[in-house]
């Protein structure tokens, strides 16, 4: 116990706070433009930051993923906001909770890795068309300044990280900094964070949404708690599998689940929005070195302590600045090698990613693509694997049917249809050398098939059936001794 | 014969002609570091695209370079670092403690190479010491 204590937090305790620090920097200027999107003061966000990263950090099963307020949520919860306000919101993220604890406890966690990669890639596809398009707003029709402020933001965040010794430099921070100093000293005709919501130089505080406790508030929350708790769940499923892979370390997926059920449940009570993990900063904390949860720990705690010392400034941060961070994020948020992929992979699955960016735009819902892409996979899964192939080979004396597949109540028919029984020999050898049966709806059709030769007095040999098929068979069948060859 | 040298592997069939090719000019008194940098920044393309066999796939084929060098007879010492693949690998090679570094063309990301540039040009630019770039179809010579 005290080994992986000290192992989780203790190790390289230097390179994981430094770690920390820069995803912090990494983390606000998102929180602030991740809050206006849902359409809450820029405190909604960096409270559920600082509280998500802090108490995922002692719960999460992934050590050294950065969990906080996401673009996916913040996408999700706009129009709960636009139409009861901000505790209904709060509500939400306490149920959200709720839901998520259910399903860690319920072990759903580890269904998730069933979420195919098509769907996976179609959701993080979505997801950065959505928070391309929700920057339009902030861009377009406003002033010249505001093109000019944004056309900055994105040269810098580009250029940045391809200079050497500034590479490891926040870039996102950088360009806040420096722009809105600019703005500050020079002014230009520009909207502010100031002028979509206020800053609090405090810590959170306990407290109740101030929601009618009825079924009512239930029935308008709950629709949005349970996609909230989905898309929170798949996108940390998502980013606990790229922390696996780039730490080639395994995390528990259930244990994970539980802990952003924990952290959102406790961010709701604390003035904060839902949030999962994130992509980005999870991959900024592992290539700084950080492989323990101290790295999360900092994460949040420096972000809490720089809002409560530069508050003032942060609502004089121009809009365009966050929009062209917004716009970078959703650049490296999109799956380029997506164009490959249509390109190379089967065809089902490619329809199945495009399906489920469609579903998205359409519902403006993330879990919607999800559920419906996970659907539309397993149907064509079934369909696919419902193919079985019978190949008929005459001799002079007898017929043998090849038969190749996966032999269950969905193929049955497929089989059944592709064997004709009007035959003019006297024995047909069935061989099921590369077929499985599953269930005793095989052994029906198997038996059926015996039956109508018989009927046309046709011997029949049902030959080669691996191990389990042989064990249904003898358990299930009313075939003797006799039909079956080894 | 060189007496040490860093072969960059990246688990690619490539990286496994690179040691194929190694043999060629080094004996059983030399000395290989084989080097596999993990890349966090890859991990997001790796995991969406690849398929659950993939990652194992890598580790068979470092398991096929040590295997191919106990064969061999040749000393080795397997060494697993993280960060940016071509970063890393100019900073060991330039360590001083070899005499040159031995690595494929083509890695495992293609898609990267296109964008950020290969790794094997960037070693070569940035190296102090020997480059050696297998190509990819190098006929084995007998040793």
């Amino acid at each position: 116990m005290w080994e992986k204590f000290k192992r989780e937090w203790l190790t390289n305790p230097g390179t994981n706070i430094l770690a920390g620090v820069v995803v912090a920097l990494a983390l606000i200027p998102e929180a602030i433009a991740f809050s206006i999107i849902a359409g809450v003061d820029p405190m909604v966000g960096l409270y559920a930051s600082f509280l998500i990263a802090v108490i995922i950090s002692i719960v999460g099963g992934r050590p050294a993923m950065i969990s906080a307020a996401t673009g996916a949520i913040a996408l999700l919860v706009t129009p709960l906001v636009s139409e009861y306000g901000v505790d209904y919101l709060l509500a939400a993220t306490i149920l959200m909770g709720v839901i998520q604890i259910i399903l860690g406890l319920l072990k759903v966690g580890s269904l998730m890795k069933f979420i195919p990669n098509s769907v996976m890639i179609g959701f993080v596809n979505a997801l950065a068309i959505m928070i391309f398009m929700s920057q339009l707003q902030y861009i377009f029709g406003i002033s010249i300044d505001t093109y000019i402020y944004l056309l900055a933001t994105i040269a810098i965040l580009y250029i940045m990280p391809k200079i050497d010794f500034l590479k490891n430099v926040p870039a996102p921070l950088v360009v806040v900094i420096l722009l809105t100093a600019l703005y500050i000293f020079t002014g230009a005709n520009l909207q502010t964070v100031g002028n979509l919501g206020t800053i609090e130089k405090s810590l959170p505080n306990f407290l109740v949404p101030d929601v009618p406790f009825n079924m009512e508030t239930l029935q308008i929350i709950l629709p949005y708690s349970i996609s909230m708790a989905i898309v929170g769940l798949v996108e940390t499923l998502l980013t606990s599998r790229i922390v696996d892979n780039a730490t080639d370390t395994f995390s528990s997926k259930n244990r994970e689940s539980r802990g952003q059920g924990i952290a959102n449940f406790v961010t709701g009570f604390f003035g904060g929005m839902g949030g999962c993990a994130v992509i980005g900063q999870s991959i900024i904390n592992v290539r700084a070195g950080a492989t323990t949860r101290l790295s999360t720990f900092t994460a949040g705690a420096v972000l809490i302590f720089m809002i409560i010392v530069l508050g003032d400034w942060v609502v004089q941060i121009p809009m365009p600045i966050l929009a062209g961070i917004m716009i970078m994020v959703s650049l490296t948020t999109f799956d380029w090698g997506s164009f490959r992929f249509l390109q190379k992979a089967p065809r089902t699955d490619a329809l199945v990613m495009l399906i489920t960016v469609i579903l998205v735009l359409f519902t403006n819902n993330l879990a919607v693509g999800v559920i419906a892409g996970v659907a539309f996979a397993a149907i064509f899964f079934a369909t696919k694997i419902s193919k079985v192939n019978v190949v008929k080979e005459e001799y002079d004396d007898k017929i043998t049917y090849h038969i190749a597949g996966q032999i269950f109540f969905v193929s049955i028919d497929s089989m059944m249809d592709q064997i004709d029984f009007n035959q003019a020999v006297g024995l047909v050898e069935l061989d099921f050398s590369e077929a499985h049966l599953w269930d005793d709806s095989a052994v029906d059709a198997i038996d059926t098939i015996v039956r109508k030769f018989e009927e046309r007095d046709i011997d029949v040999k049902v030959e080669s059936l691996n191990a389990d098929s042989r064990k249904i068979i003898k358990e299930l069948s009313t075939l003797n001794e006799q039909h079956l060859t080894s | 014969m060189y007496k040490s040298i860093l072969l960059a592997a990246d688990g690619s069939e490539n990286s496994f002609r690179a040691a194929e090719e190694s043999l060629n000019f080094i004996d059983d008194t030399s000395r290989v570091t084989i080097l596999n940098v993990l890349d966090a920044g890859a991990a997001k393309n790796d995991v969406l695209h690849s398929t659950s066999g993939m990652l194992s796939r890598k580790k068979e084929k470092l398991s096929k370079i040590t295997s191919l060098y106990e064969e061999k007879g040749i000393d080795y010492t397997l060494r697993l670092e993280r960060g940016v693949p071509k970063e890393t690998v100019v900073k060991i090679a330039n360590s001083g403690e070899y005499q040159a570094v031995v690595l494929g063309t083509r890695g495992l990301n293609s898609l990267q190479e296109m964008v950020l540039g290969s790794v094997s040009h960037k070693v070569a630019k940035r190296s102090d010491v020997t480059v050696i770039i297998v190509k990819y179809r190098c006929p084995h010579m007998p040793m």
